[in-house]
């Protein structure tokens, strides 16, 4: 059935059943209470900014290349907050609430107004797949599938790196929930089905379920 | 169970949970806890399996993951290790590679013709005629040792088998005795993460065997390592490698959801600690069943109280077999005799073929019993230190070959029996003490990485540097050399070598230890020399007249356990990459076409009739995989002018133009369209293929060449679903979607770029370009919103018989228009001018890369080219690769793309030509891959249908 009218976005991952529409996207409304699951939440906004990595952009953004931290952001379109992760050396990722990438784009254009560098901005919401793997276990899962050592001393909360999981180049950001760790990965929107579907194999040992999609609040 | 004992103090199986499980097909009862051979063993049995080459009976050996007397076939799996291998309530256990019977077993006629079957047989005999090789391979087959492999769905089915983890331990302990265990609860005491490694199901070491002051010790240290926070215990665990930087790898076996894990370990350090293995005694017969190590003995009295025979005859040099003696006598086993051999005593022939039934001591004397037991010496398991860079030498005081622990590099450590002998305490302080340095010397590497990474890579450490460690000095106790006896017998259980064999291998010019050993396979069977290597270097020795010392020892390599192919490959993690529309290809019958990581649609059922859709009316067609990056700055263009062979210096906004990138070589690497969206903002699209080579392409120039200019590149390809709505009719369906973008052909004329809404979404891209050769139209739709634009379109342009077309038809059309397809229609060594683009390359320009090259191969005119092709029979279709000859029949081009063409009735080709053939109206002859050969003329374009462009201008 077309909608014309209102097109509803759908993510790289299949939503479990039951499917539901939040925030015009098609996602799963399945509530899991297992110790250990994995969220698909790629509606979330995701916006990308290149600038150099000690210029005035990275001041005013405040994050460094591999941490992470939420800021509040008030433009004109909408006020809310962000994660804002330092993913690469002179590039950071925007994680925002979903359908507020105006806002959110709005913000960091102008805040890189004042700034004499070259700062771009671009949207990538449609262009990730974004999973949450919340649990215990989590650190135990991922190594299954990244070699990195994500031991709470090398890898603590508010912490960010690229490496491959499961053979695809993914951003994983450390981002505990009330203190049960979490790990956000985000990948090519193409490679989203293939991760989901391979940290949920991997997480079988662990009881890991998928658990359906609630806006954050960030 | 005939041989079960009462309970024992140390004993593992539990009591109250009994079962039956299948041995050749006949029921017999087991604890929980026991091996399958403990509880055949305490059934009765004594003859688990044949020998490799002669079939004799064989019986246990070591009663442990080595011995070489008892790989059984489960279910479908074979090669288990039955005495290591825990048995499980029903169970289906068989005896491997013996016909008809375990008990009558025909192979067992090779020993019959022993005399003609010597070391070096098999390469002797079937050297030559090398014609009847494939005739001896089929014979040797049913000769090859070892179980079957199961192929129904008990297997197959079972595909999470294996599966991989990493782990990042500051150390890793490889053995769970006394030693390994204080060692592992001092390096997490002083603050390090700690992996403790132990091959058998339980940690303890020789402890678990022990009297009653040895299971107090094992009780008190398990409790620590229980207690001790930053310790993982992997039981049922082995090292199987250490490689530089301390990459550890490790098999961990029987887990609940897993058959086997391969953890790969970064430790940084290693503590090997894998105790010391008893070693055989060669002597005639003593590969009879019943004539076991002490180690064996002690396993199957105090683990699994089994009785191991009823009367027994003891040679011991050492504590081990004193004991073995004490614990059999102390379970009611007759000890008929005990033969010290620290004082002379000594075994020569065992006589009993299904079961001993009678020993020749040293005095001559004839003892009947149906166990003999020796404890004759012990091998230290050097492995993984010679993996480490250790060589191990000869030491007679021990009779054993040991390592020099100080020239160990900084990361490996040593404790435990593999380090010396001593007291209970001795090794526990030794352990204590190594695991202390290991902690420090794990924390010193953490600072020292730490002081070489990024600033923000600052993880705190756990455990701070501190004084030097000192590490108490084992000794190392005397003990007779005791390899070989009087007499011959088997020296490699597992290949079924003797004494007698490396003699003759000696006598045949194979002196040194590692030729005897390829000449016999000594050390080669599962065992991997743990328990031969040093009896076989002790013989080749004796047979060369040279010392043990003098002759060496053959070399361990990884692994250092015996490894399944299924834990090497683990889980099969393959990426995929799947268009947004991917679910509606699926669900409308696309045949799958993997280029790459893509999967695409190849087609819907009928290619042709979808090439014929869109050149009558209007096609969709899903080329989301084509590469996409946005480019962003002021310095753009001279980025586009650098990479493309064209110029770029005047696209302006809202156009799009189609370029060319070589390498510095000139060579063709990518080819896509730039469209100019802003001032400083451009969209670039690449090959689907090669996209990511093309984003490190332009970010190397950047960042090496040219720091200082102005661009941003950033991948976009999976940010849009891309859709090529192409025919006649396009326009027409795409005016029904589009409502904010003028689609005349003069408000957006081909090579154009607009932005707008489709389908109700915003943030679109549009091109007016085609590769199909027709009048297109390619939208580029937010992903998420790529399956409603798709459906959109198919709704909208029904009336219109819209059609969706896949790959298949794309390269139907695009070569009846005679568009190239970089890597298909040119190779590694195809310059621009040699795929027919002598229009776009501008020599004129100040620089670009593969200037030099192509200036040249301008000048020289040389190289093959591409041509358009037509074949003389208008049916045929050449194979691509087929090659072109020339008049002389000399090989002069080959084609590289064909079809037949829908819209002409004939076959239409693309192909590489010498230029002396390029001129259009050449003929060559295509040879077929049937071997014949066909006419083929060289058309004046490479477009075939359209050669003017009035359709795609439309």
């Amino acid at each position: 059935m077309v909608e014309s009218g209102s097109p509803v976005a759908r993510s790289p991952i299949a939503p479990t059943s039951p499917e539901a529409v939040v925030a015009g996207w098609a996602v799963s409304g399945r509530r899991s209470v297992a110790a250990q699951t994995l969220t698909d939440q790629s509606p979330l906004t995701k916006v990308a900014v290149k600038a150099s990595w000690d210029g005035a952009m990275a001041e005013t953004l405040g994050v460094r290349f591999g941490r992470s931290a939420r800021r509040s952001f008030d433009v004109e379109a909408a006020a809310g907050k962000v994660l804002m992760t330092g993913s690469g050396p002179g590039e950071w990722m925007a994680l925002a609430a979903p359908v507020m990438q105006a806002a959110v784009v709005d913000w960091l254009e102008k805040s890189a107004a004042g700034a004499d560098e070259l700062v771009t901005v671009v949207d990538l919401t449609h262009g990730r797949a974004l999973v949450r793997l919340t649990g215990a276990s989590s650190r135990d899962l991922l190594a299954k599938e990244c070699a990195i050592d994500l031991d709470d001393a090398a890898f603590p909360d508010a912490r960010a790196l690229r490496s491959a999981v499961a053979g695809v180049a993914t951003d994983l950001v450390r981002d505990d929930q009330d203190g049960v760790p979490s790990y956000l990965l985000h990948c090519e929107r193409s490679s989203g089905q293939y991760l989901f579907d391979s940290l949920l194999d991997a997480g079988r040992e662990f009881g890991a379920e998928t658990d359906g999609f609630v806006p954050p609040g960030i | 169970m005939p041989m079960r004992l009462d309970p024992q103090r140390g004993e593992v199986i539990d009591r109250e949970r009994s079962f039956t499980f299948g041995w050749n097909g006949r029921p017999f009862p087991a604890y929980s806890g026991d091996t399958i051979a403990s509880a055949l063993s305490a059934g009765g049995v004594r003859v688990f399996s044949r020998s490799f080459k002669y079939h004799r009976p064989r019986g246990l050996l070591t009663a442990s993951y080595l011995d070489p007397g008892c790989l059984l076939q489960v279910g479908n799996e074979p090669n288990v290790r039955g005495a290591h291998r825990l048995v499980e309530a029903g169970m289906d256990v068989r005896s491997q590679d013996t016909w008809p019977s375990l008990s009558f077993d025909v192979k067992a006629a090779n020993e019959l013709a022993r005399r003609a079957l010597p070391a070096g047989f098999y390469y002797k005999t079937f050297m030559s005629p090398g014609w009847l090789w494939p005739t001896y391979e089929r014979v040797l087959e049913r000769f090859a040792h070892g179980g079957v492999v199961g192929a129904g769905p008990e297997i197959d089915g079972r595909g999470g088998r294996y599966d991989k983890r990493h782990a990042h331990p500051d150390v890793l302990v490889a053995g769970g005795g006394p030693a390994g265990m204080a060692c592992a609860v001092a390096a997490a005491r002083a603050g390090a993460s700690v992996m403790l490694v132990e091959e058998e199901q339980e940690l303890g070491g020789h402890l678990r065997w022990g009297g009653s002051a040895d299971l107090a010790a094992l009780g008190e240290m398990r409790g620590l390592v229980e207690t001790t926070a930053g310790i993982e215990v992997l039981t049922d665990a082995v090292v199987l490698g250490r490689y530089d930087d301390n990459w550890v790898s490790v098999l961990h076996r029987g887990l609940p959801d897993v058959e086997e894990r391969l953890v790969k370990a970064r430790a940084k350090t290693l503590v090997v600690a894998p105790g010391l293995i008893e070693r055989p005694y060669v002597f005639a017969g003593n590969d009879v069943p019943g004539v076991m190590l002490s180690t064996a003995v002690r396993r199957l009295v105090n683990l699994y109280a089994v009785r191991p025979g009823h009367r027994a005859v003891v040679l011991t040099a050492n504590a081990a077999g004193d004991a073995a003696a004490v614990d059999l006598e102390r379970v009611g086993v007759d000890v008929v005799c005990v033969e010290d051999a620290r004082s002379g005593g000594d075994v020569v022939v065992v006589h009993g073929r299904g079961r001993v039934r009678s020993v020749e001591l040293g005095s001559g004397r004839r003892v009947d019993c149906d166990l003999v037991v020796t404890a004759t010496g012990w091998t230290a398991p050097v492995s993984l230190l010679t993996m480490a860079g250790d060589v191990p030498r000869y030491d007679p005081k021990g009779a054993r070959f040991r390592s020099d622990l100080s020239g160990l590099p900084p990361d490996v450590l040593a404790t435990g029996g593999i380090a010396g002998d001593g007291t209970l305490e001795q090794l526990v302080a030794h352990g204590e003490a190594t695991g202390q340095k290991a902690a420090r010397r794990a924390a010193d590497i953490a600072t020292t990485r730490r002081a070489t990474a990024p600033p923000s890579a600052d993880g705190t450490a756990t455990v701070q540097p501190g004084a030097v460690v000192q590490i108490p000095h084992l000794p190392v106790d005397a003990h007779p050399e005791l390899f070989r006896g009087r007499t011959h017998g088997i020296v490699d259980f597992s290949e079924d070598v003797s004494s007698k064999d490396l003699f003759t291998a000696v006598a045949e010019g194979y002196s040194s230890a590692e030729l005897a050993k390829r000449y016999t396979t000594a050390t080669m069977g599962p065992a991997q020399g743990k328990l031969e290597t040093v009896n076989v270097v002790a013989v080749v020795a004796e047979a060369t007249g040279r010392t043990i010392a003098e002759t060496g020892t053959t070399t361990w390599r990884p692994p250092y356990a015996p490894v399944t192919l299924g834990a090497l490959a683990g889980r099969q993690r393959e990426p995929v990459r799947y268009s947004p529309m991917q679910s509606w290809h699926e669900r409308h019958g696309a045949v799958p076409l993997v280029a790459g990581a893509w999967v695409r649609p190849d087609h819907y059922g009928d290619p042709v009739g979808e090439a014929r859709a869109v050149r009558r009316g209007v096609g969709v067609i899903d080329v989301s995989p084509i590469g996409k990056l946005d480019l962003r700055g002021p310095d753009v263009s001279r980025l586009l002018n650098l990479v493309y062979v064209n110029k770029w210096s005047k696209l302006e906004v809202g156009r799009v133009r189609y370029g060319v990138m070589c390498g510095e070589d000139g060579v063709v690497i990518d080819d896509g369209v730039v469209g100019r969206l802003g001032d400083e903002h451009y969209l670039m699209s690449t090959t689907s293929s090669g996209a990511a080579a093309v984003w490190a392409w332009l970010e190397s120039w950047l960042q090496t060449e040219h720091p200082q200019w102005g661009v941003h590149v950033t991948p976009v390809t999976t940010s849009y679903a891309s859709i090529n709505v192409a025919g006649p009719a396009s326009r027409e369906l795409l005016s029904r979607v589009v409502d904010d973008v003028d689609l005349g052909s003069e408000a957006f004329p081909y090579m154009h770029v607009r932005t707008g809404r489709v389908a109700g979404v915003d943030g679109c891209v549009l091109w007016r370009i085609g590769f199909t050769g027709e009048l297109s139209f390619e939208l580029h739709v937010p992903a998420g919103f790529g399956t409603h634009v798709w459906e959109t379109l198919l709704e909208r342009g029904r009336d219109l018989q819209v059609r969706a077309f896949g790959v298949e038809a794309q390269r139907i059309l695009r070569l009846e228009k005679g568009h190239l397809i970089v890597g298909q229609d040119t190779d590694g060594l195809t310059r621009a001018y040699g795929a027919a683009l002598d229009g776009l390359v501008k020599l004129d320009k100040d620089d670009f890369a593969g200037l030099p090259e192509l200036t040249w191969q301008h000048e020289r005119r040389d190289g093959p080219r591409l041509v358009g092709l037509r074949t003389t029979d208008q049916a045929l279709v050449p194979a691509e690769g087929s090659q072109l000859v020339d008049e002389n029949g000399r090989i002069c081009g080959r084609v590289t793309s064909s079809r037949m063409s829908p819209t002409l009735g004939r076959s239409v080709c693309l192909a590489q030509v010498e230029p002396a053939h390029a001129e259009p109206g050449s003929e060559v002859t295509v040879r077929l891959v049937d071997g014949g050969t066909a006419g083929g003329v060289v058309t004046e374009h490479l477009a075939q249908v359209d050669p003017e462009g009035v359709r795609l201008r439309g």
